[in-house]
């Protein structure tokens, strides 16, 4: 089932600021009270809903900044239909303390917010949505309700495996694996009759397809911007003196790069594993995954053939069009210049590398961002009450033509990375993360950073550090005041105490917050999916059976 | 626990860890031995009533320092020792200015009892007190004032403890008796000061006939450990030796940068730990707090300090070993082929090690090291992935869960190193006496004196205590948290084909605790001049 990570950002009115924090609490404080289950009200209203929270940003450098965040199964307009007969009545107060907007939205903005209005205000809402700029979705594909309906089995099996007399021998006890899921699967399908039907795939073989043909393309589009530069002198240049000057320049970067490499003094950091290190790459890793080197290789290889022909072949078309030679004169010339572009990446690439090493060398960091000890002590307040936790940030962009092309590139090529990557429920060795997302905001001047994770904040920032600095310095790193990086995904957030303080001051206070599933982690939903999708099966062989018992 | 070995002398003694001059002399005995040659100890909870600054007696410090010098860490063997911390309010009574007390870490600046970290630590939700914590909240602790930022709210009216403490003292000597007239000694010597010991505690390490030191319940204890290290290729980070004078290796399993305990060296972060400093004045040139680290205008008042986690927790023998009477015979009824479930093989999967400290495998027990010592070289990715030997709730795997949380062996050693970053040097003893039969309840009471140095309370202490100890879901488990010491639930046993599930209750008690400072021995003498 497909899943859809929005936001709505708002600019507010400076003065309306407070009173815009203060319905958010009572909306808060309203659901929590509503009914015997807190927060039954949306629960119910929103049978699609993930997570859902309202923020305020407040920053010196800008307005303040009203962020809606939402995380559904499905497409926006179920939810933004639901959305409305829920949420309409408490949110169009809250829209009048935002700034009128200042483009061709003006008018749905006051047709919702004017006194006494019924105009639905999700037309603004969703004319106001933004989509994600790199996202993750834990648990990728495992809608809310079976979510929900596999934890009730999960909870169910808990009360069968249970003896409730003391002294009476178990009926589940002294029998092998094969029979307890049996017994198992007969106890419970009376009460869960869905166990009798197959569950429909996580991800659909067109998504699967979809998001390997949107990797290839950007891929193709990575290789033909790098070789812009080569194959602009290609049609004239013998290919000998073309390898040589190649040679040449990508020897003088290469001198240039060396000299740089280094850390700047007192600031590396040696992190022993968990980024993107040669040693997370290693022959222990299946060959199925992009992280066994002979996979990667033999991977790159494949995309840069196809790379070769297709652009081969586009060019000769194209050729054809423009110069009116037949197909097979204008084949082989675009096919020398696509090669000679190509080798010439030898050299683009790392002096792309180059400048982006000269900047991060003249990068101030942010080593002790002020944190107003109120606002702490208010986000504090409202952490490790559940399984999960809830954070928000904005932050700066780094000005300048390169940061610029490469924070667009690398969250692009990071967002369909995972895409194609991370199908497993977990991102990589991080397996806490239900939904996350990073967004350009404000013209892409400023980076929105929402996430949705498991235990506390504490130990999720220390999971980035240790274990996934690589990608989060990738896509952070050009946030104003990021600890210093190295290469765009080296140390950076691996500046451990740094990095925490800097993304602490960058947080707002989420002030309202909602999950649908309080007690369940990551890890313990697919361990209810594997134990459903097990008693979805008539029989188990032996060896199934008991790594399938053993999650029970 | 935390003895160092847990024999006392075995056939071929291990190598332990040093620290080199001039570290070693600037540096409480105590960070790097639990004095395992001095069995009686005694912990003097001090509390100095007078007004800050008691013009007529002199410092009180002073005084103190002449009963009870405080052991350096150059490892002579002396036949008393003496180790000393300072809660945020000790500080603040020792005269500290409110400029160089802002400079510590938050979490030792608010206390151990503020209202978030209350929760964080499961001690108090919701204005309740949980069960792991005595009746009625916790006996002391340093009283830190509310601080700005708290917003004023009554119902997050901070807990005060009816017991204020200032400064922890930790006497070790060979007898009992010797320890008693120490403390006596300095309650006199104390006394004109105005300072008064409002709480104490009797230590203990007794070795028993195999030469194991254990805790209450029966279990060896002071097995694991971090081991710092250094870096001897660095002239300013050639900081630890072995025993015998030669450089100290990485250890592969347990090594950690030195930053990890002491505050001013280099840590997991490759930065140097921060510590507080002190305007570089007349005074404190004369205590000879070093410059090394400080920034321009201050001199280092942490290097060569930690931060001493302490926790007072009161242990129920009869409750744990009947309860697990009750476990096994419940279990053994509903599967009368569980002969092997007993009272005793569920206390050590509660542990995750047998009673004399040998790790449990899924086939037996590990074999003892080459020292005829527990071994403790291991990880779980290999050995233990499914918990079948060493349970994934279990005390030893929760604290320190080791590489078992990768969920492949080609992530184990990025697991590892990542869970390195989370490790603490125990150094409490238990208190009370030895229990004749742990199954009767005598009313006496007992418990671990809990002691761990670190240098960051919030990624080592707490993070251990939060993200593993109390996490009801750490591991992929659900709904439980550490059977030992947390609250009363459910604990589970994997097992093939279907694991055990143990109703576990409250066997652990908090009865007092707060987070001090550990001052270097310059820091000490800085502070105990301040107010002459
Ligand atoms: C009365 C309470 C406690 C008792 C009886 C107890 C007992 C034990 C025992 C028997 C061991 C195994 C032997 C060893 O490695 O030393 C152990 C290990 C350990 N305990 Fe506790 N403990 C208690 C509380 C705590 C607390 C509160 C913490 C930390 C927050 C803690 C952290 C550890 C750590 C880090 C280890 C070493 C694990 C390893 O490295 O393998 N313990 N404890």
């Amino acid at each position: 089932m497909r899943q859809t990570i929005l936001s709505v950002v708002l600019d507010v009115d400076p003065q309306s600021v407070r009173h815009l924090s203060d319905l958010i609490e009572d909306f808060k404080r309203q659901q929590e009270e509503a009914g015997t289950e807190s927060y039954v009200r949306l629960k119910d209203g929103l049978p699609s809903l993930h997570f859902l929270s309202m923020s305020v940003f407040q920053s010196a450098d800008y307005d303040p900044v009203f962020v809606i965040e939402a995380n559904f199964d499905g497409a926006s307009d179920t939810f933004w239909r639901h959305f409305e007969a829920t949420m309409a009545d408490h949110l169009r107060p809250m829209l009048r303390c935002c700034k009128r907007p200042v483009d061709n939205d003006e008018p749905v903005y006051d047709a919702v917010t004017k006194p006494g209005a019924r105009e639905p205000v999700v037309t603004y809402l969703a004319r106001r949505t933004l989509r994600p700029s790199v996202f993750h979705q834990g648990n990728r594909g495992l809608e809310r309700e079976r979510i929900l309906r596999e934890r009730d089995l999960f909870l169910a099996i808990k009360g069968e495996l249970a003896q409730p007399s003391p002294t009476a021998p178990n009926p589940y006890r002294a029998i092998p694996a094969e029979q307890i899921h049996t017994r198992l699967r007969n106890a419970m399908s009376r009460s869960f009759p869905w166990l009798a039907e197959p569950a429909s795939p996580r991800i659909p073989w067109t998504e699967r397809t979809a998001d390997f043909c949107r990797l290839l393309a950007f891929l193709f589009a990575t290789f033909l911007c790098l070789s812009i530069p080569g194959m602009a002198v290609a049609p004239v240049t013998p290919a000998l003196r073309f390898a040589v000057l190649t040679a040449v320049l990508a020897g003088l970067v290469a001198i240039g790069l060396w000299r740089m490499h280094r850390a700047r003094a007192g600031e590396g950091v040696p992190t022993r594993s968990g980024g993107l290190t040669p040693a997370s790459l290693s022959v222990k890793n299946r060959l199925t995954s992009f992280a066994h080197p002979v996979t990667l290789v033999a991977g790159l290889l494949f995309v840069v053939a196809l790379y070769v022909v297709a652009a081969t072949v586009i060019g000769s078309v194209l050729t054809m069009l423009i110069t009116g030679l037949s197909y097979a004169d204008s084949f082989w010339p675009t096919a020398r210049v696509v090669l000679l572009g190509l080798a010439s990446i030898a050299f683009t690439a790392p002096a792309v590398v180059l400048w982006l090493r000269w900047l991060e060398r003249r990068d101030s960091s942010h080593d002790e961002p002020p944190v107003d000890v109120q606002l702490l002590r208010e986000m504090a307040r409202r952490e490790d009450w559940i399984a999960q936790n809830h954070m928000g940030s904005v932050v700066l962009i780094k000005p300048g033509v390169l940061r610029t092309i490469l924070v667009r590139t690398g969250h692009l090529g990071l967002g369909l990375i995972l895409r194609a990557i991370a199908t497993d429920g977990y991102l990589g060795s991080m397996r806490t993360v239900h939904f996350a997302h990073w967004a350009f905001i404000n013209n892409g001047s400023r980076l929105m950073f929402f996430s949705n994770f498991d235990h506390s904040w504490e130990s999720y920032l220390d999971d980035f550090i240790e274990k996934a600095h690589g990608g989060l310095t990738l896509a952070w790193g050009s946030g104003v005041g990021f600890p210093p990086t190295r290469f765009l995904v080296l140390d950076g957030a691996s500046h451990g105490r740094k990095f925490k303080a800097w993304a602490r001051h960058s947080m707002a206070v989420s002030r309202f917050w909602f999950s649908a599933y309080r007690d369940l982690t990551v890890d313990q939903i697919e361990r209810n999916a594997r134990i459903a999708d097990g008693l979805r099966k008539a029989t188990l062989k032996a060896q199934e059976a008991t790594a399938w018992a053993r999650d029970l | 626990m935390g003895a160092g070995s847990v024999t006392a002398s075995t056939v071929k003694e291990r190598l332990s860890w040093r620290l080199k001059p001039p570290h070693d002399q600037q540096t409480q005995g105590i960070v790097v031995s639990g004095f395992s040659g001095l069995p009686a100890g005694k912990a003097l909870f001090l509390h100095c009533d007078g007004p800050d600054a008691d013009a007529g007696q002199g410092p009180w410090l002073r005084t103190l320092m002449r009963v009870a010098p405080i052991a350096a860490s150059d490892g002579k063997p002396e036949k008393r020792a003496a180790a000393i911390a300072f809660t945020w309010t000790g500080l603040q009574k020792a005269g500290l200015s409110p400029e160089a007390l802002a400079t510590f870490a938050a979490p030792f600046r608010e206390g151990m009892y503020q209202e978030d970290r209350l929760r964080r630590l499961g001690d108090k939700i919701k204005n309740e007190w949980q069960e792991p914590v005595i009746d009625g909240g916790p006996l002391w602790s340093g009283n830190v004032p509310v601080s700005d930022g708290d917003t004023p709210d009554p119902e997050s009216a901070r807990v005060t403890t009816r017991t204020t403490v200032h400064a922890l003292l930790l006497l070790y000597g060979e007898a009992v008796a010797d320890v008693q007239a120490w403390s006596d000694e300095i309650e006199q010597a104390l006394a004109p000061h105005s300072v008064k010991i409002v709480h104490h505690l009797a230590l203990d390490l007794q070795f028993d006939q195999d030469g194991i030191g254990r805790e209450h319940f029966g279990f060896a204890d002071g097995v694991s450990q971090p081991i710092p290290f250094g870096d001897p290729n660095v002239a300013s980070e050639d900081t630890v030796v072995l025993s015998d004078g030669k450089p100290a290796p990485r250890d592969p399993w347990h090594g950690v940068p030195l930053g990890e305990i002491l505050l001013g060296h280099t840590n997991a972060h490759a930065e140097k730990a921060p510590g507080p400093i002190v305007r570089d004045d007349e005074r404190a040139r004369a205590a000879k707090l070093p410059l090394q680290g400080a920034p321009e205008g201050f001199l280092n008042l942490g290097l060569n300090g930690s931060y001493m986690v302490v926790r007072e927790l009161r242990q129920y023998v009869a409750r744990f070993w009947q309860s697990l009477d009750d476990n096994a015979a419940r279990i053994r009824a509903h599967d009368p082929s569980a002969t092997h479930v007993t009272a005793d093989w569920l206390a050590e999967r509660i542990v995750g090690r047998n009673i004399d400290g040998h790790l449990l495998c899924p086939r037996g027990l590990l074999a003892a090291d080459e020292y005829r010592q527990p071994q403790n070289g291991f990880g779980f990715a290999k050995l233990d992935p499914h918990g079948q030997g060493c349970p994934l709730g279990s005390h030893v795997r929760r604290a320190n869960p080791r590489d078992g949380l990768a969920q492949n062996l080609a992530s184990a050693p990025a697991l590892l190193d990542a869970v390195n970053n989370h490790r603490i040097l125990r150094r409490g003893r238990k208190y009370g006496p030895t229990p004749t039969d742990s199954r009767i309840d005598d009313g006496a009471e007992r418990g671990l004196l809990f002691i761990c140095l670190n240098a960051d309370i919030a990624r080592q202490f707490e993070f251990i205590q939060q993200t593993w100890l109390l996490n009801k879901n750490f591991a992929t488990l659900y709904d439980e948290t550490d059977p030992l010491m947390g609250p009363k639930g459910r604990f589970t046993i994997p097992e093939q084909p279907l694991r055990r599930i143990v109703e576990v209750q409250t066997f652990i008690q908090l009865a007092g605790g707060e987070y001090f400072f550990l001052p270097s021995l310059p820091a000490l003498n800085y502070l105990s001049g301040l107010q002459d």
